[in-house]
C-alpha cells in the first residue's frame, strides 16, 4: 500500500475534498430523507396519534402541508424554526400563528433545500396549506427582500396569510446573510 | 474509491525519477515551491470568487429602499400621510414640550405636541411616540388657536370610528391609541396649510426606588424590538403570544435606551421642564444622560431643566434624586377616594438588615439547562455561558446540582452537593461537554428539581435556562404551583425568540423573576443582576393584612419576595377606609412584621388610576393563559372607561366642533383616507409587527464549492507529481 501514498499531499486534498462533498450532500440526503420520514409521521398525525414523531429523537413535529401545484412541490412544515428543525423541513415560527390560521404565519426554510424553488413563485401562484382539520388555498400576493432584523408584517385582523421566508440572494456561497426573500401568500 | 485512486496512483512509475535531468532533492523543492505558488493562486481566486459575492450582497443592500413603517422608527417621530406618494412621509416635529409634576411617589407629566404643517394641503399626521411601561395615559388635549378640546375615553374601535367620521367632515380631530404598553400612536386629522395643532397628553406615572435613590425615566427613542404575531385562539393554543403583552414587562434598561440605528434628518428635539417635590432634602440630583440644570422655585420645590435648550430626542432621560443622609423614607402611602371607593399606594421599606455575606442565608440552587436540539447553536452558548457564570459566584455554604434534559433527564450529582472547589470544577466539565440535541421532556426535570428540597434552612432556588419551545404548558403550569413549596423558580430565555409568555407565567406561578437573554454580548449583563438579586434575598413570604380585607383588592395579588435594598409596593382598593396595614413577611428565616397607620396618609390625585393601570396591567398578564379572553377584554374595557384610561382597547380622542375654514370637498378628502396604504404593503390593516427571522442558508454549497476545489487541487498537485506530465510541461516552457 505505502508505494501509492507517496504523493500524500495530493490524497490530503482529494480526502478532504470528498469529506466536504459528503458533507454537503449529507445536508440535501438528511433534507430530502426526514421529508419521506415525515410523511409516515403526518399520516399517523391525521389518523389521530397526536404524539407520533418521525424518529424517536426528533423535538419537531409535522404541522402542514404546503403544496405549490404549479412547481410541483410538495413539503411538510415543521413546527419550530430553529436551526435543527430546518434540516429537516421548513419550519413555522412559534411567534407566528400556525399555517392556516387567521394571522401572520412565518414559514422560514434553507433557500438551497426546501426553499430552493421560492425564486419561481409568481404573483397569484396558487399555494395550498393543508392542516390537520382544514385546508386552504392562498395567492401569492407579494415579494420583497427584506433584512433579517427589520423585516415587518401587516397584522391580519380577518385573512390568513403566509410569508415564505428564505435567505437572500439564493445562488450566494456564503452561509449567515442578513437579507431575506419573503413571499407573502392570502388566503382566498 | 480506492479503486480508482490505485490506478490512478499506478499512472505514476517511481523510477521515471532516475530519467529526471534533476536530482531528486531539487526536484521535489521545485515542486513544492509550484504547489505552493498553485495554491496560493487558486486560493485567491476562491477569495476573489468569495468577496464579488458579498460585494453583489452589499450593492443588494444599499440600493434596496426600504419603506418607512412604524416598526422601522428608531425614535419619537412624525409620519405624514401623503395621498400621492403612496407611504408615509417624515416631516420633522418641530417642538415637543415636556413638563412634569413630581409628588412624592407619582408622577404627573404633560407632553405637548405641536404639530406645524408647512406644505401645501391639508394633511393628516400620525406621530408614533413612546412612553415609560408603567404609564396611565389619561388626558389628551387638543390645542386649535385659542380653544382647547378635552379628550374622551372610548372603545378603541368606536374612538377611531368618531374619529375618521369628523376627519371626513372636514373638522380636526386627535385620536391616542397604544400600539403596546409602551409605545403609542397619536393620529391628527386636517391640519390646514400653515396651520398649528398642539395635542397634549397627560399621564401618571410612578416613582422608581432602588437602593436608596429615586429615579425617573422619559423615554424619547424607540429600540426596535422583536414583537412576536398575533396568535388565534381556534388554533392549538399553545403558542399563544400577543404581541402587545410581550413588552409589557421589560424593566431592563438596555433595550429602551439608546436605537440602534438612525435616520438623519429625522431627529426631533426635546424640551424638559420638571418640578420637583420630592417631600424630603435631597442630597444629590443629577441625570444619567443628558446635563441638566437646577434650582429652587418659590413653592421651595426644585426646578429642572436641560442644559441644552435644544436636545435631540435620541437617547432616553433619567433623572435621579438622592435623600440626604437620615431622610431616607422607609414607608410611604398615597390615598384617593373616588366613587365611595378608597384606593391607596403603599411603598414599603423593609429596614435594612446589615447582613454581611457569611450571615447571609445559604442557599440550594438547582440548575435546569435545557440541551433540546431547539437550543442547538448560539443558544446552547449562551445557555453555557450563563451557567458558568452562575457557577462562579456560589458561595463555599451553599449547595447546587445541575440538571439538563431533553428527551431524557440527567442530572450531575444524585443529591445537590456544596459548592466546593473539587465540586464546581466537575460541574464546569459537565457544562462544557453538554450538547443540544434531542426532544424537550420538561416535566420530569422540573418535578425532579421541586423535589430536591429537603435540606430545610436552605433557600431554594431553582434557576431554568431555556428557549421554551415546549407544548404541554399547562402541564407544567401545574407541576410548578404544586411542587413549589418554599423554592423560588427563575426563568432565564435564551435565544433569539424563546416562548416567553411560557417563561414569564412559569415565573409567575414560580414566585421568581424572567430574565431574557437574546444576545451572547448580553450574558454577563443580565446574569450579573440576576445574580446579585438572587444572593441577596431581603424578605420573603410577604402578606398583607387589614380590616375588612375581604372587601379590598390589592396588587399585586401575589407580593414578589424582595431582593437588595427594593421596596413592597402595593396598589389597593376598598370600599371601606383603611386605617392601618400590617406588614408580614420572613428574612432570613425569622419572622418580621410590620404596622403602618395610613388615616393620616397624604391625598393625592391619581392614585385611583394608578391602581387601574396595575389592574389593567395584570388582567393583561392573565389573558395569556384564559381562555376566558372576551371577558378580560370586557373587564378591561369596562376598567379602562371608568378610569379614563388609553389601554389596548381603549382610545382617547377629540373632535373639533367647527369643520376647517379651508376645508377640501368631502369627496376628495375621502379618496385620500382610502388611498394610504400603510408602508410597503397594500393592505388596509394599519398595524405592522416586527419579527425577526431565522439563518435559512445551510452550508452545503459552500461545502461543495471547497470540495470541489480541494479535489481540483489534489488532481493538479498529484499531475505535477507525475514526471511524464512534468516533461510535457517542460515541453511547453512552463517549467
Amino acid at each position: 500500500m505505502q508505494k501509492y501514498f507517496k504523493n500524500s499531499f495530493a490524497l490530503i486534498l482529494f480526502f478532504t475534498g470528498c469529506c466536504m462533498l459528503a458533507q454537503g450532500s449529507y445536508i440535501h440526503a438528511k433534507a430530502w430523507l426526514a421529508q419521506h420520514l415525515l410523511e409516515k409521521t403526518w399520516a399517523e398525525i391525521q389518523q389521530g396519534d397526536s404524539r407520533s414523531k418521525p424518529w424517536p429523537w426528533a423535538d419537531t413535529w409535522p404541522v402542514a402541508r404546503l403544496v405549490v401545484p404549479r412547481l410541483d412541490i410538495n413539503l411538510l412544515v415543521l413546527a419550530g424554526d430553529s436551526g435543527r428543525t430546518l434540516a429537516f423541513g421548513p419550519g413555522f415560527s412559534f411567534a407566528s400563528v400556525l399555517p392556516g390560521t387567521i394571522g401572520n404565519s412565518i414559514i422560514s426554510a434553507h433557500r438551497d433545500t426546501h426553499f430552493s424553488f421560492l425564486k419561481d413563485l409568481q404573483n397569484n401562484d396558487e399555494i395550498t396549506i393543508e392542516t390537520i382539520n382544514n385546508k386552504k388555498t392562498f395567492k401569492v400576493r407579494n415579494t420583497r427582500i427584506a433584512h433579517r432584523d427589520r423585516a415587518s408584517f401587516t397584522e391580519q385582523e380577518t385573512t390568513a396569510a403566509i410569508h415564505l421566508v428564505t435567505c437572500y440572494p439564493f445562488d450566494s456561497i456564503i452561509t449567515g446573510g442578513t437579507d431575506r426573500y419573503i413571499v407573502s401568500a392570502i388566503a382566498e | 474509491m480506492w479503486n480508482f485512486l490505485n490506478r490512478f496512483l499506478k499512472r505514476k512509475p517511481r523510477r521515471e525519477y532516475l530519467y529526471d535531468e534533476f536530482s531528486p532533492q531539487k526536484s521535489s523543492l521545485v515542486i513544492w515551491v509550484q504547489r505552493l505558488i498553485l495554491l496560493i493562486v487558486l486560493i485567491t481566486i476562491a477569495i476573489f470568487v468569495l468577496s464579488l459575492n458579498t460585494m453583489a450582497n452589499a450593492g443588494e443592500h444599499t440600493s434596496g429602499s426600504y419603506n418607512v413603517n412604524i416598526n422601522e422608527i428608531s425614535h419619537g417621530s412624525l409620519l405624514l400621510k401623503n395621498g400621492e406618494s403612496q407611504q408615509y412621509q417624515p416631516l420633522p416635529l418641530l417642538n415637543t414640550d415636556v413638563s412634569m409634576f413630581i409628588s412624592g411617589m407619582i408622577v404627573r407629566s404633560h407632553v405637548k405636541q405641536q404639530f406645524i404643517n408647512n406644505s401645501e394641503q391639508q394633511i393628516e399626521a400620525v406621530y408614533v411616540f413612546p412612553l415609560p411601561e408603567s404609564a396611565a395615559v389619561d388626558h389628551m388635549k387638543m390645542f386649535i388657536g385659542e380653544r382647547i378640546i378635552e379628550g374622551r375615553i372610548e372603545e378603541r374601535v368606536a374612538a377611531k370610528r368618531t374619529y375618521e367620521k369628523a376627519k371626513k367632515q372636514g373638522k380636526k380631530a386627535a385620536l391616542i391609541e397604544q400600539e403596546r404598553p409602551n409605545l403609542f400612536t397619536n393620529t391628527v386629522a386636517n391640519i390646514g396649510p400653515g396651520e398649528s395643532v398642539t395635542i397634549e397628553i397627560q399621564y401618571l406615572q410612578l416613582i422608581n426606588f432602588n437602593q436608596g435613590s429615586f429615579s425617573l425615566r422619559f423615554p424619547t427613542a424607540i429600540t426596535p424590538r422583536y414583537i412576536p404575531g398575533k396568535s388565534n385562539t381556534e388554533s392549538m393554543n399553545i403558542y399563544e403570544n400577543g404581541w402587545a403583552l410581550a413588552t409589557d414587562k421589560v424593566i431592563d434598561a438596555s433595550r429602551i435606551t439608546p436605537p440602534v440605528y438612525k435616520h438623519p434628518g429625522r431627529t426631533n428635539s426635546i424640551s424638559l421642564n420638571i418640578e420637583l417635590d420630592a417631600g424630603f432634602p435631597l442630597k444629590k440630583i443629577f441625570s444619567r444622560y443628558h446635563s441638566i440644570t437646577h434650582s429652587t422655585n418659590h413653592n421651595g420645590n426644585t426646578q429642572i431643566q436641560l442644559s441644552n435648550k435644544k436636545t435631540p430626542a435620541d437617547r432616553d432621560f433619567e433623572l435621579v434624586w438622592i435623600p440626604e443622609t437620615g431622610y431616607a423614607p422607609k414607608a410611604a402611602v398615597f390615598t384617593e377616594t373616588l366613587n365611595n371607593e378608597h384606593y391607596q399606594l403603599l411603598m414599603m421599606l423593609p429596614p435594612d438588615s446589615n447582613m454581611n455575606n457569611d450571615q447571609a442565608l445559604a442557599r440550594e440552587v438547582t440548575y435546569i439547562i435545557d440541551t433540546s436540539g431547539s437550543m442547538h447553536g448560539t443558544s446552547i452558548e449562551q445557555a453555557k455561558n450563563s451557567l458558568l457564570m452562575a457557577l462562579d459566584r456560589l458561595r463555599l455554604h451553599d449547595r447546587f446540582n445541575i440538571i439538563q434534559f431533553n428527551s431524557t433527564t440527567d442530572t450531575l450529582f444524585y443529591q445537590s452537593k456544596i459548592a466546593s472547589f473539587e465540586n464546581i470544577l466537575l460541574a464546569k466539565q459537565y457544562v462544557n461537554d453538554l450538547q443540544a440535541n434531542g426532544g424537550t421532556e420538561m416535566a420530569p426535570a422540573l418535578r425532579l428539581a421541586l423535589q430536591n428540597t429537603e435540606t430545610e434552612s436552605y433557600l431554594h432556588q431553582i434557576i431554568f435556562l431555556t428557549d421554551g419551545s415546549v407544548g404541554n404548558e399547562s402541564e407544567l403550569f401545574d407541576i410548578i404551583s404544586k411542587h413549589l413549596g418554599n423554592s423560588r423558580l427563575f426563568t432565564v430565555g435564551i435565544g433569539s425568540a424563546p416562548n416567553s409568555y411560557f417563561m414569564r407565567k412559569a415565573a409567575l406561578s414560580g414566585r421568581g423573576t424572567f430574565t431574557y437573554i437574546s444576545d451572547i454580548n448580553e450574558v454577563s449583563e443580565k446574569m450579573t443582576s440576576l445574580f446579585n438579586k438572587l444572593e441577596n434575598p431581603l424578605m420573603t413570604n410577604l402578606s398583607v393584612n387589614f380590616d375588612n380585607i375581604a372587601s379590598a383588592e390589592i396588587l399585586p395579588q401575589r407580593i414578589p419576595d424582595l431582593y437588595n435594598s427594593e421596596p413592597v409596593i402595593l396598589a389597593l382598593k376598598s370600599k371601606t377606609p383603611v386605617n392601618s396595614i400590617q406588614l408580614q413577611g420572613s428574612r432570613a428565616l425569622s419572622p418580621w412584621s410590620a404596622s403602618l397607620n395610613i388615616s393620616q396618609a397624604k391625598n393625592s390625585k391619581g392614585i385611583a388610576s394608578f391602581w387601574a393601570r396595575k389592574k389593567i396591567e395584570s388582567l393583561m398578564d392573565n389573558i395569556h393563559g384564559n381562555v376566558n379572553k372576551q371577558k378580560a377584554r370586557k373587564q378591561i374595557t369596562d376598567i379602562a372607561l371608568k378610569h379614563h384610561l388609553v389601554s389596548k382597547y381603549t382610545s382617547l380622542v377629540a373632535v373639533d366642533i367647527t369643520p376647517s375654514s379651508d376645508m377640501f370637498t368631502p369627496l376628495k378628502k375621502h379618496k385620500l383616507a382610502v388611498n394610504l396604504p400603510h408602508g410597503q404593503n397594500n393592505h388596509t390593516q394599519s398595524r405592522e409587527v416586527f419579527q425577526r427571522l431565522p439563518q435559512t442558508a445551510t452550508n452545503a454549497e459552500l461545502h461543495f464549492f471547497f470540495g470541489c476545489c480541494l479535489l481540483i487541487l489534489g488532481l493538479l498537485s498529484q499531475l505535477i507529481h507525475q514526471a511524464s506530465f512534468r516533461s510535457k510541461l517542460k515541453k511547453w516552457h512552463l517549467l
